[in-house]
Order: C-alpha cells, then sequence, then structure tokens
C-alpha cells in the first residue's frame, strides 16, 4: 500500500488533519481529521512509502506500550477507514 | 504605455499597446507613481492562437474557462476562453513575475482582469495575502465579508445591509483582498468587482467573515476551527498544488481561523436575514 500522492498532514487550529492539495486532489473538498495515533501512524507511512499491516503494526509496538493484537487492530481500522475515503492506493 | 497599480499595497505594472485605457478604467482609483513592482503585464492586441503546452488544471465557470499549464521550456500558460472562442493566452515566466498575454480586442477587458487577477494571486500567496471570492462591505470602519457558492447570494445579503442597516457601504462585489501585516486583517477594495462597478481604493480592518447559505429560515452560528478553515478554502484562489503557494495560503487561513470572527449564515433573501446578521457580527 501506498498513501496517495497529494495528501498533505496539516495543522489547523491545533488539530492534525490531512488535506488534497495535489493536482489529481485538489477537488477532495474534505478535511480528515487525525487523532494523535492516527497522525502518528500517517507520518510514519509516508516515511516507509511502501507500506502493510505488519510493518505499521511493528512500528506501532515500538513507539507505544501496546499488545500487538491491539496495536493490529487499531492499524486495520486506520488503514480500512482510509481506504474508504480514497487515501490510499 | 506602462502604468504602475498597488493594489493592498502590492504593486504591478501594466505596458499595454492598445490606446485609450478608458476599458481599463476600473484600475484608475489604483494607478500609483512608478515603484518596484512584483509582477508585470505585457498587453498585445493580436489574434489568439492556442500555445502548445501540456495542461494540468481546468476551470470552468458560468460559461468562463479557465485552462492552465506549462510549455516544455517551463513556462506557465493561462488560457481564457468564453464558450468555445479562446479569447486570451497568458505566458509567464516559471516564477511568475513577468507575463504576456495576447488578446482579442473585443473581450479585452475579461482577458485582461483575468490576467492580473490570476498573476495578483500566485504573486501574493506567500505573501500573507489572499484574493477571495466574497463580497464585502463596510460598516463603522469595519469589513464584514460575505462567502458561499455561485449563486448563494453574496452579493443580495450585501445589498440587503446596504438597504436595512444604515451607514452600510460596499466595498467590493466580487473580489476583495484580505491582507495580514503585524498580526491585524485587513481588508481592502480592487480593480475586480464582478459584475457591480465598485472599484475602491479603501482599507479597513476586518469586522468579520459570513458564510452563506440557502435556507427557508435565518439563522446565525459561530464557526471554530476546522469549521472556520473549511470555509475559508474554496473562498480563496490559489495554486495548491504548488507547495509554496500551499504552504503560505494554509498559514494565511489557519491565522484566519484562529483569529477573526467567523460565522455561518442559513438565511432567506430578506430584511430580517441582514438584521440577525448585523446585530450578532457587529461588535
Amino acid at each position: 500500500m501506498k498513501l496517495k500522492k497529494g495528501f498533505v498532514l496539516r495543522e489547523i487550529c491545533g488539530e492534525t488533519v490531512i488535506l488534497g492539495e495535489g493536482l489529481d486532489v485538489v477537488n477532495f473538498n474534505k478535511i480528515i481529521d487525525l487523532n494523535e495515533t492516527a497522525a502518528w501512524i500517517w507520518r510514519e507511512a509516508e516515511r516507509q512509502k511502501e507500506f502493510s499491516v505488519d510493518g505499521l503494526t511493528e512500528a506501532v509496538c515500538n513507539e507505544y506500550e501496546v499488545e500487538p493484537e491491539t496495536a493490529r487492530s487499531d492499524v486495520n481500522d486506520i488503514l480500512t477507514n482510509w481506504k474508504e475515503l480514497g487515501l490510499l492506493e | 504605455m506602462k502604468r504602475f497599480y498597488k493594489v493592498a499595497d502590492h504593486v504591478f505594472s501594466v505596458d499595454s499597446d492598445i490606446d485609450t485605457p478608458d476599458w481599463m478604467c476600473n484600475y484608475s482609483p489604483f494607478e500609483t507613481a512608478e515603484d518596484k513592482e512584483l509582477f508585470s503585464l505585457a498587453v498585445r492586441n493580436a489574434i489568439v492562437e492556442r500555445a502548445d503546452f501540456t495542461e494540468e488544471f481546468h476551470q470552468e465557470e458560468e460559461g468562463f474557462d479557465i485552462s492552465c499549464g506549462y510549455t516544455d521550456t517551463g513556462q506557465n500558460v493561462f488560457e481564457f476562453s468564453m464558450g468555445n472562442q479562446l479569447i486570451g493566452s497568458l505566458v509567464c515566466t516559471k516564477d511568475h513575475h513577468d507575463a504576456t498575454l495576447v488578446c482579442d480586442d473585443a473581450f479585452k477587458q475579461k482577458a485582461v482582469d483575468n490576467s492580473l487577477m490570476v498573476l495578483y494571486a500566485l504573486n501574493t500567496a506567500t505573501l500573507g495575502t489572499a484574493l477571495f471570492h466574497a463580497s464585502v462591505i463596510q460598516f463603522r470602519n469595519k469589513a464584514y465579508l460575505f462567502l458561499g457558492k455561485s449563486g448563494t447570494g453574496k452579493s443580495t445579503h450585501a445589498s440587503l445591509w446596504q438597504q436595512y442597516i444604515p451607514q452600510t457601504e460596499l466595498l467590493n462585489d466580487d473580489n476583495p483582498v484580505v491582507r495580514i501585516v503585524n498580526e491585524e486583517i485587513w481588508v481592502c477594495g480592487s480593480p475586480w468587482s464582478g459584475k457591480t462597478p465598485c472599484y475602491k481604493n479603501e482599507k479597513y480592518l476586518l469586522g468579520g467573515i459570513v458564510d452563506l447559505s440557502q435556507a427557508p429560515f435565518n439563522e446565525i452560528r459561530p464557526l471554530r476551527g476546522i469549521e472556520a478553515y473549511a470555509v475559508l478554502v474554496p473562498s480563496i484562489s490559489g495554486k495548491r498544488w504548488d507547495k509554496d503557494m500551499a504552504d503560505g495560503l494554509h498559514d494565511f487561513e489557519n491565522h484566519l481561523a484562529l483569529k477573526a470572527p467567523i460565522w455561518h449564515l442559513s438565511c432567506l433573501p430578506d430584511e430580517e436575514a441582514a438584521k440577525i446578521c448585523a446585530k450578532h457580527v457587529v461588535q
């Protein structure tokens, strides 16, 4: 999986959000509000470029004190949501 | 002849080979002495031919079409069309500072206005300045902006204020400039005012921003944070796929979302709408 080109992470009034600013997504017209974990996973996904549920779960477990099963389920939920919103390719 | 204009304290020049600049009278209030310009436009009257370029983006509104892209040599191109007729071709350097417009005599005003708006927005996006799509009135030395999609009734709401709120004056009916200077938010008139000839070289501190939508009732509520930011983005012109410009506009929008009083007004086109709006928005 990859993050679709053109989506950017920004801080708006203290909240972390995803905006569509690239040419292909300039008419996205939505602002996606991210909680702290989701924002961390987005940055990690940007860093890994090509990523998988396994890879992101491992990264989350290294960063946060969390059971691998819980981490995997969180990563799954977040990626499913992003996929539905068209943020992934 | 080359003339200089100053809009919201940003200077640009227009060098036109078309005689008698009566058709540019909307710029007269903004004319200034020769100064260091942010960008310059040369206007040439000739048969407009399609340029050879790669299209990046295309925008159509009410039969007016803007196609933008770049040439092999890295110059930016903007083509303006009405229906299927090409009325102007604007070519500018990569940094947007030097531009040439070739336009058809019959549509020169439309072509020049759109060229200058495009160039103004591109050159000021990183300078704490934004060209808004809004109607704006002035009341007790403060400016109030009305935003909304095309056809929502921005101009109608502005005229309701003029009709029912004494001492209200129209500052601009389509494209005011908003500029942040030392944390203060200023609203400035411009030479671009849509169908209403209202070209005032005046500036006022921002009193408030009201996003409008049509409804079978009148109701106003304050917007905060992301909601406030979200109504600003579609009202500001810009090339958001250019990172520097996107960063500049984001900083600007974020500042306004944090500092400016921003409201949403669901409204009818009636006297009560203007009065409810004024009652909440004017401090």
